[in-house]
């Protein structure tokens, strides 16, 4: 656990590194961000404290958040290659918050998109849970209904015209452009005790790793155990798309280099994932926006760019065995 | 003291019959053995015995309750189940494994079955490092520091050194000797079999 100290002294520090970058240049840096309350009506305070912090808040929220959910959907599947994206959870939360907008009933980062996602997450997760019938089979049918589901947004995003089409299309690759305090306001709870949630089941994850014969001869339900963690990964999952939107690799990769760092237990696992996961997200999102600026950079693209060289080096690392 | 008995049991496993109209009864305080060659249906029997493969015709008690109709739980209780060795892809440690989703009671036997094992001088390694024989043990140690009536093993001695071996059976002999209804898995030849109080040769139908 003493490794989790520096992990977690980095986010304050990154933080003001990505409070101070970004396209518009700001005067007396150091004021602004050391006082939050100094000049509150200058375009600098609003810069830092009403553009960068809430999107710094929603990047470790939601890197936190895929992180956690990442770690449930590899050790509920018993699998290191599953990850929301391939259960059909990510691909369901998007068709929601689509049709949800498509249909003029929610606009997107409202209340109202949260649920669309959630409704389209949980019903896709439990339409893969109900059809497979082990734990392999929630990776490769997984896979179908994720391919089905992302084709039918892909489709409609190309065939719709609206003026909000590019806004989806933008969201559907992730952004974290669209975030606002009143989306941290929501999600932030739901993430927290999500996780709180993935926290309190872990020790009966530990024990999928077994198999789920040997689960079912100590006397306890694997398919009550995973349903809880798809339920929990559903709803974080929902949650961070329809703020952001589908974020590629973080899901896959936080729960590996956690792994790598604390060892296969699912309590600290949820711990060390959540963090690395905010900590890759935070990093990729700053530079998504001070790389090239004004233009910014799909933040799917920068997760991958940064998370799988670490991937692979951790994976290399640890040698032939999964950690 | 539960006496488990097997009565015209039949199991079939995609459409093939691999155990047809079988008998037999488990004493409490005795060893049995079930062998055979590879294929005769043993490790089906195990399954069936275990709850996790349905008979399609016959029925198992364990004492005089019908095992179809025990909840996942009631049959937790009563039987321990040693499952083959398996591998593993995540590195707990040896002890981690052997403790994970055991009650207070079981823990506290932990350190006591790990000695009468042998595996506490590797019980901070990780699994995954472990030898097959090795790996076997901590199967084994997970269903010995359960406390039941019934104990299965399925081939527990089949990746075992001697010295091991003695160590399995000396154990096994000793929840005999508390009155738990003990039956092994084995396709070993019946000499090797003397600890056993009963053997039952599935290819004698």
């Amino acid at each position: 656990m003493k490794r989790l100290v520096p992990l977690i002294l980095a986010i304050p520090v990154l933080s003001l590194v990505a409070l101070s970058l970004g396209a518009a240049d700001v005067d007396q840096l150091t004021r602004y961000l050391f006082n939050p309350f100094f000049d509150t009506q200058s375009p600098s305070h609003q810069i830092i404290w009403e553009i960068r912090a809430p999107r710094i808040a929603a990047a470790l929220l939601v890197g936190a958040a895929l992180g956690v959910a990442g770690s449930l959907a590899q050790s509920s599947t018993n699998n290191p290659l599953a990850d929301p994206a391939i259960l059909g959870t990510s691909a369901g939360a998007s068709l929601g918050v689509l049709l949800g907008v498509l249909t003029n009933v929610v606009t997107i980062g409202s209340v109202g998109s949260v649920i669309c996602a959630a409704v389209g997450a949980l019903a896709a997760t439990l339409l893969t849970f109900s059809l497979a019938r082990s734990a392999l089979q929630l990776i490769t049918i997984g896979i179908g209904v994720s391919a089905i589901l992302n084709a039918i947004v892909g489709l409609t995003i190309t065939a719709i015209s609206r003026p909000d089409a590019r806004s989806i299309s933008f969201w559907s690759f992730g952004s974290l452009s669209l975030v606002t305090e009143k989306n941290i306001a929501i999600v932030a709870p739901v993430l927290i005790i999500g996780s709180i949630f993935a926290w309190k089941i872990a020790p009966r994850l530990d024990l999928l790793s077994l198999g789920d014969s040997s689960v079912r001869h100590m006397g306890y339900s694997a398919y009550r155990i995973r349903l809880a963690a798809f339920a929990v990964l559903a709803t974080l999952v929902a949650v961070t798309v329809s703020t952001v939107g589908s974020i590629a690799f973080l899901a896959l990769a936080a729960p590996h280099i956690a792994r790598y760092l604390c060892g296969p237990r699912n309590r600290n696992l949820v711990i060390f994932a959540g963090v690395i996961g905010a900590l890759i997200l935070l990093i990729a999102d700053t530079a998504s926006r001070s790389l090239l600026p004004p233009y910014e950079l799909p933040i799917g693209l920068l997760t991958s760019l940064l998370g799988a060289p670490i991937l692979i080096a951790t994976l290399k690392r640890s040698g032939d065995v999964w950690r | 003291m539960a006496l488990v008995k097997i009565e015209n049991v039949s199991i079939e496993r995609g459409g093939r019959t691999v155990v047809s109209n079988f008998s037999a009864t488990l004493e409490p305080g005795k060893i049995t053995a079930i062998i055979g060659p590879n294929g005769c249906g043993k490790s089906s029997l195990v399954g069936a015995l275990a709850g996790d493969i349905a008979v399609s015709a016959g029925a198992i008690f364990f004492g005089d309750r019908n095992l179809a109709e025990l909840s996942d739980q009631e049959q937790s209780q009563m039987r321990s189940v040693v499952q083959q060795s398996r591998n593993y892809w995540l590195s707990y440690t040896a002890r981690e494994v052997i403790e994970m989703g055991q009650s207070e009671d079981s823990l506290d036997r932990v350190d006591e079955v790990m000695n009468a094992l042998d595996i506490k001088r590797y019980a901070d390694q990780r699994v995954t490092t472990l030898s097959g024989g090795e790996a076997q043990r901590i199967e084994i140690a997970r269903a010995l520091i359960r406390d039941s009536e019934v104990y299965l093993f399925d081939e527990p001695l089949s990746a075992q050194d001697s010295a091991s071996k003695v160590r399995i059976i000396n154990y096994m002999k000793s929840l005999a000797k508390e009155g738990k209804t003990v039956l092994v898995i084995a396709h070993i030849d019946k000499d090797a079999l003397t600890w056993c109080d009963q053997i039952i040769d599935t290819l004698a139908k």
